[in-house]
Parts: C-alpha cells; structure tokens; sequence
C-alpha cells in the first residue's frame, strides 16, 4: 500500500500560502500606517519608524504563531477533494485571525492619533473675560 | 495653558462630591480646586470676588475666564479620559443642551444634594467645629472663638 501523501502536501501549499498572505498583510499596514504614526508622533519619523517596526515584528510573530500552531488536523485528507476541505476551513481560520490583527492594528494607530491630537488641542469653548492674574 | 484654577461652591454637597471626582481624575492641564468665596479665592481673583457663587468659574494661568457650561466643559477638556466629551459636548449639536442641563442643575443643586445625601464641605467643617472634633488646639481655639 502507497503511504497517504496528501497530508503532508496539504500542509505544504497551508504554510506557504498562509505565511504569502500574512506577509502581504504586514507590508501593507507598515508602509500605510507609516503616515499614521508620522502624524501621531507630530512629526518625529524616526520614532514613528521605530514604532511601525516594532508592530509588523508583533504581527508576524503573533500570525506565523498561529499558523504553526494551526497546522496539525486530526482528520486527515485522502483525496484532493478532502485536501482542498482542509485547505479552506485552515487558510479560512487564518484570513480572520489575520483581519482580527488587522482591525487591532488599525485601532492603534487610531489611538496614537487621536491622542496626539487632543494632547494639544486647546478648549474647545472661548473664554468669557480675561483678568490679569498674580502669582 | 499650563493650570486651571476652579472656583466651585463648596457649601453645595454635589459640587464638592463633584470636586473629589475631579480631584481623583488624571488631568492633561492640572486642576487646583478653590472655594468660591474663599479668603484664597478673593485673594487671588478680586475682581471675580462674589458673596454667591451661583456658577462654576475656572480660570486658567493666563487669565482667561470659564464660567457656567464653558467652564464645565473646560473642566472636562482639562481630564484625561474625557477631553473627548468635551469636544463632543462643545459642537454647536450639543452645546444648547449642555447649557440648559448646567443650568437645570446648578439651580437645583442644593435640592438636588439633599436628595442625594451629599454633604458639603462647609457643612462638615461647620459640624466638626461645632463638636469640637478636631484633636489640633489650633481647631479648637477657632471653635471657642466662634461662639
């Protein structure tokens, strides 16, 4: 009897195309988010460098994570049929995980922003009289 | 803008539970908490000087002076957590609104602190005085002197 290889095939096409799409996700939010943080750090792009850095390093970490721990199946494929199942319902599980990571993101380059923003920002009322004051 | 001074009415229990609010919150610009009427507060601010504190009053370091809504919504501006309100509440869809729930509650804010139970400053400082309380003879030459 031939030994079953559609379980190791299967995780080979899982792993490459799960890392190809976190790879994307991750290039896209480091080169869109850059503006973001240069905006959120009032203009100081070497911090806001060192932050976007710093945040692709976590997504793919957390990501490539997942899809490691992701990869093992109980049942497993024996025809192409049941190969393209598994494929689908693993890369399935990891296009959300990666919009999760993505939609997190997205909320804290909002974050910094809007902080950046208010810290500076003055009353949003005019006053109704100047005094002199003493110390 | 580096402080805002805020001129409450301590005799009001809602606007001195309001002052420990403020106090206990995390403040972008420093808050410093004055009673209105207050020998420091007339010191400081002669020409703001009022037997009756009928509205909140802030000023700020350079003189600029917040009264009624618009220093309640300083106040808020001043706060961490809630500068977001204030702009929310400072936008031209809401600031009406404020301005008459500000009013409502400053003019039944006495009524309203019976109500709630909420004692003032003053009054406290009054009954600890009276009940001689105070374990400083200082505290209790003023409670003699008083009667």
């Amino acid at each position: 009897m031939e030994p079953n290889i559609w379980p190791v095939w299967s995780y080979l096409v899982y792993v490459s195309i799960s890392v190809s799409l976190t790879m994307w996700v991750a290039r896209t939010l480091h080169k869109n988010g850059r503006i973001f943080l240069v905006d959120a750090f009032h203009g100081n792009e070497g911090l806001a460098d060192s932050v976007n850095h710093l945040l692709v390093v976590g997504f793919y970490l957390i990501n490539i994570g997942y899809v490691a721990l992701a990869l093992k199946t109980a049942h497993k494929p024996v025809d192409l049929e049941t190969a393209i199942e598994l494929l689908s319902s693993k890369i399935g599980l990891v296009l959300l995980v990666l919009g999760g990571m993505h939609f997190m993101n997205m909320i804290v380059f909002s974050r910094l922003r809007r902080r950046a923003l208010h810290d500076v920002a003055p009353p949003p009322v005019p006053p109704q009289a100047r005094i002199p004051v003493k110390a | 803008m580096r402080s805002l001074t805020v001129l409450y009415d301590a005799r009001c229990g809602l606007c001195s539970t309001a002052r420990y609010w403020l106090e206990g919150q995390r403040q972008i610009v420093p808050l410093e908490l004055l009673a209105a009427g207050s020998a420091e507060a007339r010191r400081r601010y002669p020409t703001l000087a009022e037997a009756e504190p009928e509205e909140l009053i802030v000023v700020s370091d350079e003189g600029d002076v917040y009264r009624g809504p618009h220093a309640w919504i300083v106040c808020l501006w001043a706060l961490d957590k809630y500068r977001e309100w204030s702009f929310r509440f400072a936008a031209p869809g809401l600031l009406p609104r404020v301005r008459d729930l500000v009013e409502w509650l400053s003019s039944r804010r006495h009524r309203l602190s019976r109500a709630l139970r909420l004692r003032p400053d003053a009054e406290i400082a009054a009954a600890l005085d009276a009940a001689g309380a105070c374990g400083s003879g200082h505290c209790a030459a003023r409670g003699e002197g008083a009667r």
